[in-house]
């Protein structure tokens, strides 16, 4: 036999081999579906490959199936990168699992409409499984969760334009800073967590000069774009709260990323702004403690750092923290981000204080698939994972946060707890939409390295600032503008519905107050832009 | 037993007649039978699939189709045209007052955010709208529309005219039967005020009357609270910031970030009242 029919056979043989292998997987999944002995069969998809996800899962699985013996969960692992296009497939096939995770980004209301079961009404009753727990026993399953899902736009779980909620939550996130105990202590001969800003500088130079005495390249802090803007996003937040509240034009303390845009083309901030020009200062103090290159290295990158011992610590969220506490092979500890003095000569003047995580909502969120052949099996499964016995096996295995009331956040992970008394976050210099954004990152590095500057930083965004900006107030009131045009066909809808109804409070009602806030906004970008034009 | 009058030759011809009107009404019904669920798959985001539901002869079709051909993917400008016409139908078939309203509703709006036409084009279709009956949810909505037109797209208004144009509507914007639009209408009233730079005794008011309104929005209810907080305090009226910061205070949701800030601030009152 010649190499070339050789090759075309191996060929052949894996396109045999492949089929063979998609065909059982169908006949499995054919078989798991139309069980003739009467069990229920739920399949239920995320893409949390986390170390301790699975786990945690199986083992509330187990505990279900063992009080529902006629039923089998199946977990459907996906990674996040190809979640996405999966999900697409699975939804227009018309066979999708029964639970899906879900987020706000990758699914559009059109989807949630077409694909989803609204979750409001089984929200709104008790949770059958919370029957035994005396503080939660007569609420409603809602009420069961911190902060009670209170619904807003950002949130994953609910629909701001088809006001329903379509997913349950299962866990919380929030962000802080891990460090190698070993090697802080090998370098810098303590091993105590910085408190401020201050000691937190003090321990980078630590670390620095340990490192340069002891030969080692090691470097203070694991970078990448992701990991640096969880560290500095909070620190350069802290030092622009007064200013956030003076350029406020909604007086509502609540200073929104359109209204920095249209403030900013106004000339009412600048990145001349002197708290401005400080939360850059701060991020090239944070940035000249990473390793060089950082700004081209991903997230994983900068935990193989951390994990290989190339670096002392590592900003990220609890999303990481079970995969950092099993594989390093060193003494793990967390603290929060450094808060900023009040009495900080430097960056002190314009805080407030820490800020607030009392808006950190529920992530991991389940919705409901239109095609589920069990949905109330599936949503009873939902009820027992996110019950008080069922979150907190899901927190203690898993060692993320919990999202019930009253379960018990793990020891190891007590530190992720969400800061309750914090004040409002600042303006953000480095995150004022995605135009905004690609300036950011590609300038970033002159905050960075031995040469870092914040004068050269501003200089060389001096003309593209605006630019941005404009652009962003433009593709923001073009979005508006869709959901706007949406809406005239939806109210339409709910008219045609509800006209012989009473209209107040309808969801008609709602829906032409909800158009009418977003019509401002979007006749307010067009103002903005024709008073104070930028030439593009 | 039941008396019949037989007329011979006639017994099939008098029940098969019997049956035009039957099977002209299963048909209209058939054809318009189908809009309860072209209505609620139009209410979800689900345009095409409410298409295909409407396809009778009749107005409220008619009115479900121009509003399904709208955001039908993909959008173009023949499927704009064919809605402008079916709109015009639907006012010259004129089937109820309420729908040949609704549909003129529409054809304003094809003219703002589809066609781009001028400003005194848009003024003029909503003010006419409005004529058509002042008292209706639709005119309720037309007018919060024609508000937002009056406040940001009339440069050649002085801000204060603008404001004053925009809040001469109140008396049809600000009606009772749409609860949700007249808060949204107090709020735009406020919100572009202050957009401009004023804060006035006027700003106070407007927020008051949606904070009186109240929203079922418990977000919106406590946000127009801490709005009343802040300028309040911006106006020098401590006393009733103080109240204003007390009650965001007490009604704020568990998630709310500003609770601190809003502390602060009313004890910095407090201190130096």
């Amino acid at each position: 036999m010649n190499t070339k029919s050789w090759g075309r056979n191996v060929a052949v043989g894996l396109l045999i081999a492949a089929f063979a292998y998609s065909g059982s997987m169908v006949w499995q999944h054919r078989s798991e579906e139309f069980d003739g002995s009467g069990v229920e069969v739920i399949r239920f998809a995320h893409w949390q490959l986390e170390p301790g996800m699975r786990e945690a899962f199986d083992a509330i699985i187990a505990d279900y199936e063992a009080l529902h013996p006629n039923v089998r969960v199946k977990q459907v692992n996906r990674p996040g990168r190809v979640w996405r296009q999966w999900l697409r497939t699975q939804l227009v096939g018309g066979n999708p699992p029964d639970l899906v995770e879900t987020a706000n980004y990758l699914v559009t209301d059109e989807m949630l409409a077409r694909y989803f079961v609204p979750l409001t009404d089984y929200l709104e009753k008790p949770n059958p499984y919370n029957s035994d727990e005396p503080d939660l026993a007569k609420g409603s399953w809602r009420e069961s969760f911190v902060g009670e899902l209170v619904p807003n736009e950002m949130v994953h779980y609910y629909s701001a334009n088809l006001l329903e909620y379509y997913a349950v939550p299962n866990a919380m996130m929030t962000v802080r800073v891990f460090y190698n105990r070993d090697l802080v202590k090998s370098l810098t001969g303590d091993d105590r967590a910085p408190e401020t800003f201050e000691e937190f500088k003090a321990l980078c130079e630590a670390l620095k000069n340990g490192a340069r005495e002891q030969g080692e390249r090691i470097q203070p802090l694991a970078g990448s774009i992701f990991n640096t803007r969880q560290m500095t996003a909070s620190l350069a937040r802290i030092v622009t709260q007064k200013l956030a509240i003076k350029i406020d034009y909604g007086h509502d303390l609540d200073l929104s990323m359109f209204e920095g845009n249209v403030e900013y083309l106004r000339g009412r901030w600048s990145y001349d702004t002197p708290e401005v020009r400080q939360s850059l200062e701060l991020i090239k103090e944070v940035c000249r403690y990473m390793s060089p290159g950082w700004v081209q290295m991903k997230r994983e990158d900068a935990m193989l750092q951390f994990l290989q011992g190339q670096a002392a610590m590592l900003a990220t969220g609890t999303w990481d923290a079970s995969g950092i506490l099993q594989q390093a092979q060193f003494d793990v500890g967390i603290y929060r981000m450094p808060v900023i003095d009040l009495d900080n000569e430097r960056y002190g003047q314009g805080a407030l204080g820490p800020i607030s995580e009392s808006n950190t909502f529920g992530g991991v969120p389940f919705a409901l698939s239109q095609t589920s052949k069990h949905p109330e099996r599936a949503i009873d499964f939902l009820r027992y994972l996110t019950s008080r016995r069922g979150n907190a096996k899901f927190a203690q295995i898993s060692n993320w946060l919990p999202v019930v009331k009253g379960v018990p956040i793990p020891e190891m992970v007590e530190v992720f707890r969400p800061i309750a008394d914090g004040y409002i976050p600042g303006l953000s210099a480095q995150s004022f939409g995605q135009q905004t954004d690609k300036t950011y990152e590609s300038h970033v590095h002159l905050l960075s390295g031995e040469r870092a500057s914040v004068e050269a930083y501003i200089e060389a965004t001096r003309d593209l600032y605006p630019k941005a900006i404009r652009r962003e107030l433009v593709r923001m009131a073009k979005t508006y503008r869709e959901t706007i045009r949406q809406k005239d066909s939806v109210m339409t809808g709910l008219h045609g519905l509800e006209e012989s109804a009473d209209l107040a409070r309808s969801k008609f009602d709602i829906v032409a107050a909800k158009q009418i806030e977003v019509e401002a906004l979007m006749l307010q970008a067009q103002r903005t832009i024709e008073d104070y034009p930028v030439e593009d | 037993m039941t008396d019949t009058i037989k007329i011979p030759g006639t017994s099939w011809t008098w029940r098969l007649s019997a049956l035009v009107p039957l099977l002209v009404a299963l048909s209209v019904s058939a054809q318009n039978g189908n809009s309860e669920d072209g209505w609620r798959l139009l209410s979800r985001y689900l345009y095409a699939d409410a298409a295909a539901e409407f396809q009778g002869d009749d107005t409220g079709s008619k009115l479900g189709l121009a509003a399904s051909l709208l955001n039908k993917p993909p959008v173009t400008p023949g499927k704009i045209k064919q809605a402008e016409e079916l709109l015009r139908e639907v006012i010259r078939q004129d089937g109820s007052a309420d729908r040949a309203q609704y549909a003129r509703y529409l054809l304003v709006r094809v003219a703002h955010l589809h066609l781009e036409a001028t400003v005194s084009e848009i003024e003029s279709g909503y003010r006419e709208v409005l004529a058509m009956d002042e008292e209706s949810p639709v005119a309720q909505i037309a007018a919060s529309h024609l508000a937002l037109v009056l406040l940001y797209q009339r440069p050649d208004l002085s801000v204060e005219a603008r404001l004053a144009s925009a809040a001469d509507l109140g008396s049809m914007a600000a009606h009772p039967q749409l609860p949700e639009v007249a808060v949204s209408y107090s709020r735009t009233l406020a919100g572009a005020a202050m957009y401009y730079g004023v804060v006035d005794q006027r700003v106070l008011s407007w927020l008051e009357a949606a904070h009186e309104i109240g929203s079922a929005d418990e977000l919106i209810r406590i946000g127009v609270v801490l709005q009343l907080a802040e300028v309040s305090r911006l106006l020098g009226l401590n006393e009733k910031a103080v109240g204003y910061y007390q009650e965001f205070i007490a009604q704020a949701v568990p998630t709310d970030q500003r609770v601190n800030t809003a502390k602060l601030r009313m004890h910095e009152l407090e201190v130096s009242p």
